[in-house]
């Protein structure tokens, strides 16, 4: 059973995705930009890896290489969140968009 | 409270076609040759091009607000300089035929609206009476529309480089909340200040901040496989 959930995973996103974040991330723009928003040079490295272990995965299946992926993306999506909201999200859309205009 | 006085309160004397509330008599001919033509044109344009409006729409539908461009968008002259509102009474874009001359202009009014209509719809904002709460709307739209691009900001004549991003958010936002409500100066940069930090890393529904077309097409695609990407998280 567990062996049909490994082989049923695959990476996050397709192994070219990461290689073109990565060049974006390595563009001189991007760099550009990254020192106009934060004052530094952006930190590209992990994209590179990414892509790695994903070409890793789909050559030859390897649980290092998934786990290092799933360890990868799941701190992309903590430092996400990395902040207190200000308000309270809502559990359901607001009652009146689709209310007709009079 | 008084009708006028609450419609000053909240900024609406900036849209007196809203503030009439009585619908225009809008003949054939008007359509075809003004200004309010140009404006849908462009935003149509805008709603199918540009990949900042198209995210949006598609964060928006899948919280529950699909927008439909004849129900949530209204082009309309406007006092002054400004180029658009979210009036949350109506659930309605604004959009100032007026003021935006430029297909690129439109894109990124289009894009700073609907960041406040997409915070409308998955959080409970108070627009009229919680300051933090619009402020936070503010910082966003300003952070993640474009509108402090460098050549915006170049084009304005405010120069700067290291880290200019940030303050440019601040200023924007402090301008959008005095342009809409009576408070001084120092009152709304305070009010900025306390949320800045929290606001300015909120980058749903992009996941970075898009500082051009092409960090929005990534962004795009990344939020359209997002099924494959928490499937296999």
């Amino acid at each position: 059973m567990e062996q049909l959930a490994e082989r049923a995973w695959r990476p996050h996103r397709a192994c070219e995705d990461y290689l073109s974040e990565f060049r974006h991330c390595k563009g001189f723009r991007n760099n550009f930009h990254h020192y106009y928003t934060y004052g530094t040079a952006p930190s590209c490295q992990q994209w590179k890896e990414d892509y790695h272990n994903c070409r890793e995965w789909e050559s030859h299946k390897l649980t290092e290489a998934k786990d290092a992926l799933q360890k990868s993306e799941r701190r992309r999506l903590e430092e996400q969140k990395n902040f207190t909201p200000v308000w309270k999200l809502r559990q359901a859309p607001p009652g009146d968009w689709h209310r007709p205009l009079d | 409270m008084d009708q006028n006085k609450q419609d000053e309160e909240y900024g609406y004397d900036l849209f007196p076609e809203r503030k009439a509330r009585k619908p225009k008599h809008i003949t054939i001919r008007d359509s075809l040759f003004t200004s309010r033509n140009k404006c849908q044109v462009m935003l149509t344009f805008a709603m199918e091009i540009s990949p900042y409006a198209k995210l949006l729409l598609n964060a928006m539908k899948n919280s529950g607000c699909k927008v439909y461009k004849d129900r949530h968008f209204s082009c309309e002259d406007c006092d002054g300089t400004v180029s658009g509102g979210f009036d949350a009474a109506t659930s309605q874009i604004v959009l100032c035929q007026n003021n935006i001359h430029q297909q690129a202009h439109m894109n990124r009014v289009v894009t700073h609206e609907l960041i406040h209509a997409f915070d409308h719809c998955r959080a409970h904002v108070d627009w009229f009476n919680n300051f933090r709460h619009l402020a936070c709307s503010e910082i966003r739209a300003a952070n993640l529309s474009g509108d402090c691009s460098f050549t915006n900001e170049v084009s304005r004549f405010n120069f700067g480089l290291k880290e200019h991003h940030q303050q440019c958010v601040r200023d924007r936002a402090v301008r959008s909340i005095l342009a809409v409500r009576k408070v001084s100066q120092e009152e709304a940069q305070k009010i900025v200040d306390e949320v800045f930090d929290s606001c300015f890393k909120d980058h749903a529904p992009f996941g970075r901040i898009p500082h051009g077309n092409k960090d929005a097409t990534f962004a795009y695609r990344e939020y359209v496989n997002r099924d494959r990407y928490y499937a296999n998280l």
